[in-house]
């Protein structure tokens, strides 16, 4: 029996700690947080957030290692009816100062080292994890440690469903992340929608190993808020602390991106030895396992019960389509990247470039339709009419009003309905779980001031998705720039923006219209 | 192939720079997965590097953050298994 009606995130909250205040909400390194602490210091930390003057509409930032504290202020901002922008904690200044830029973040909830790490003024209020920062990041500081002690919110602002819940950075093509605009309707429908087929109880002891900025580390975050049940937080996923972290705490569930597999792989010896019992489902996002680690997966850990759900999803429609465990034959070398059906309370159409409903076999474009289609890029109108269009399908009386995603992915269905991933019609990288646009890696190699051109794209390797490989022509100097601009690249991006090569051209191919020649280019070192 | 604690530091050190860090010093104590500095991808380089350098082998089992969690605490690892 659900106490409240599930509008935000917050009201998940209050069903769960209605229904069981005791148990652990979320479990960091030796300490266990229950669903009670989690309502009480979020009350106390969005108190703190109302004082530091956060309104109603506001982006909260969090900027921090997945914690305790993130988790509590993901809940502070959703109670006050402010939007929480969880930042990559792999992001560098360029990218948090532009973040905090794009959405005017006024407040950032940070660890210290990573606030310090940032440029004068670059917000107005910064609470800090750790001993209080040096530098001049933002004009005042609180401690969230004293934050979390504090009176807190008497109650919850009001705060409806088509409020802004949060903003998730996705990478963009103009060279700077973008932020996909979710509304809480579209969390909470996420959540309802992913702990139905993940059939989630309270019961449930879920391994987080995903970022929280990720949609997909979000969604396991907000099904065990929804299910009530506990969130175990894994910094580190090192085969041994995989294996331990699985053991040690019983995991029911797991979601993870196909690097983290390979990881997991790793302790295959151990595995076999002594089987994740416990383990009830596997879940995959974020593209393709290498057939070979599928294959180990399933021979690991099927026979002692675990299922296996292959998913897909997209940032601006949070989840799109899983294939249940039952048919996770259907994805194989002959068959194709079979990314199975829609999630429920969802329609994918395959649409053709004559904006026609593709027949059974025939390529076209996903395009998603449901509750989970999320409000827009923010401060984008451009992006956002291109990616949310009017749905193709819709009857004419209903005129445009109902807005469905494109993708940028090709797919074909079979004639059983099941969706096959094809590829997509744009440059972008796929590396780690991350969609990467080159033009981002580009943008951070240009400003390294020693590079004249730059030409990014991706190059299969199963074991990360793609390698990001960088061409160059240099704007002086001789090859030892590289070693600079490598530096350079390490020190003010995240480590899956850092090219796997750079490699130097005096001058680099363009098209007809004068463009950097990215196709000819990438497949001139695809022939070596 | 070497062996002396100096040198796995070095070599870490080394690695860490060129692959993680770029241009700034790492202290030895600081740590590396809880604060962020080297993902489980870069780690697992590491252990690559580790093993054609001094020819050891890390077990599954000490594969984790206790081994690789700061300098210091690779560089016992890499010396005790020299021993």
């Amino acid at each position: 029996m659900r106490a409240r009606p599930e509008f935000t995130l917050h009201d998940l909250l209050h069903n769960s700690v209605a229904s069981d205040p005791h148990r652990p909400a979320v479990v960091d390194g030796d300490a266990h947080h229950s669903y009670e602490n989690l309502e009480r210091e979020s009350a106390a930390l969005g108190g703190a957030l109302a004082e530091a003057g956060v309104e109603r509409g506001d982006r909260v930032g969090v900027y921090m290692e997945k914690s305790w504290e993130a988790i509590v202020a993901m809940l502070a901002a959703s109670r006050l009816g402010a939007a929480y922008v969880n930042v990559n904690p792999q992001f560098k200044a360029p990218q948090v100062e532009y973040l905090a830029g794009d959405c005017d973040i006024r407040v950032m909830i940070g660890d210290t080292p990573k606030l310090e790490g940032l440029g004068p003024k670059t917000i107005q209020t910064a609470f800090y994890r750790g001993a209080r920062p040096e530098g001049h990041a933002a004009r005042s500081y609180v401690d969230v440690a004293e934050a979390l002690d504090g009176g807190g919110l008497a109650e919850d602002r009001k705060v409806s469903e088509s409020d802004l819940g949060t903003i998730l950075y996705t990478s963009g093509s103009t060279g700077m992340p973008k932020g996909v605009a979710t509304s809480q309707r579209n969390v909470v429908v996420g959540a309802q929608i992913v702990s139905t087929y993940l059939q989630n109880t309270s019961e449930d002891r879920i391994l987080s190993a995903l970022p929280l900025n990720f949609d997909a580390g979000m969604s396991q975050f907000t099904t065990s808020l929804r299910a009530g049940a506990t969130l175990y937080l894994l910094r580190s996923r090192l085969p041994g602390d995989l294996l331990k972290a699985l053991r040690r705490h019983e995991i029911t569930g797991l979601t993870g991106v196909p690097p983290l597999w390979a990881l997991l792989i790793r302790g295959a010896k151990s595995l076999r030895e002594n089987p994740p019992t416990h383990l009830r489902y596997l879940a995959n996002t974020g593209g393709r396992i290498p057939q070979a680690n599928l294959d180990e997966l399933r021979a690991l850990l099927e026979p002692a019960g675990t299922k296996i759900f292959l998913m897909y999803g997209l940032t601006e429609a949070f989840r799109s389509t899983y294939l249940p465990p039952e048919e996770i034959h259907r994805s194989s070398p002959e068959q194709g990247n079979c990314i199975g059906k829609a999630i429920p309370n969802t329609e994918i159409m395959v649409i053709t470039k004559g904006g026609q409903e593709a027949a059974p076999g025939e390529p076209g474009e996903l395009v998603h339709r449901g509750p989970t289609v999320a409000m827009g890029y923010w401060g984008n109108e451009e992006a956002t009419r291109r990616a949310y269009r009017p749905n193709p399908l819709a009857p004419p009386e209903l005129l445009d009003v109902e807005r469905v995603v494109y993708s940028g992915d090709t797919v074909k269905r079979d004639e059983e309905g099941y969706l096959y991933f094809l590829g997509r019609e744009d440059a972008m990288i796929k590396n780690q779980g991350y969609r990467l646009s080159p033009e981002e890696v580009e943008n951070l190699l240009l400003g390294s001031g020693l590079v004249h051109e730059a030409c990014a794209f991706g190059v299969e390797n199963p074991a990360v998705g793609q390698d990001v490989i960088a061409v160059i022509s240099l704007r002086d100097g001789g090859e030892e720039a590289v070693d600079k601009i490598r530096e350079y690249v390490i020190e003010n991006g995240p480590p899956y923006m850092v090219p796997r090569e750079i490699l130097v051209r005096d001058e680099l191919p363009k098209t007809g219209s004068g463009k950097i020649d990215r196709k000819g280019i990438s497949s001139a070192y695809a022939n070596g | 192939m070497v062996s002396s604690n100096t040198d796995a530091r070095t070599a870490i050190r080394g690695w860490l720079q060129e692959n993680v860090t770029g241009g700034r010093d790492v202290p030895d104590d600081e740590p590396l997965i809880d604060n962020g500095v080297m993902t489980s991808l870069q780690t697992v380089e590491l252990v690559v590097f580790l093993e054609d350098t001094f020819g050891l082998v890390v077990e599954d089992e000490e594969f984790d953050e206790e081994n690789f969690g700061s300098i210091e605490a690779i560089a016992r690892l890499v010396e005790s298994k020299a021993a």
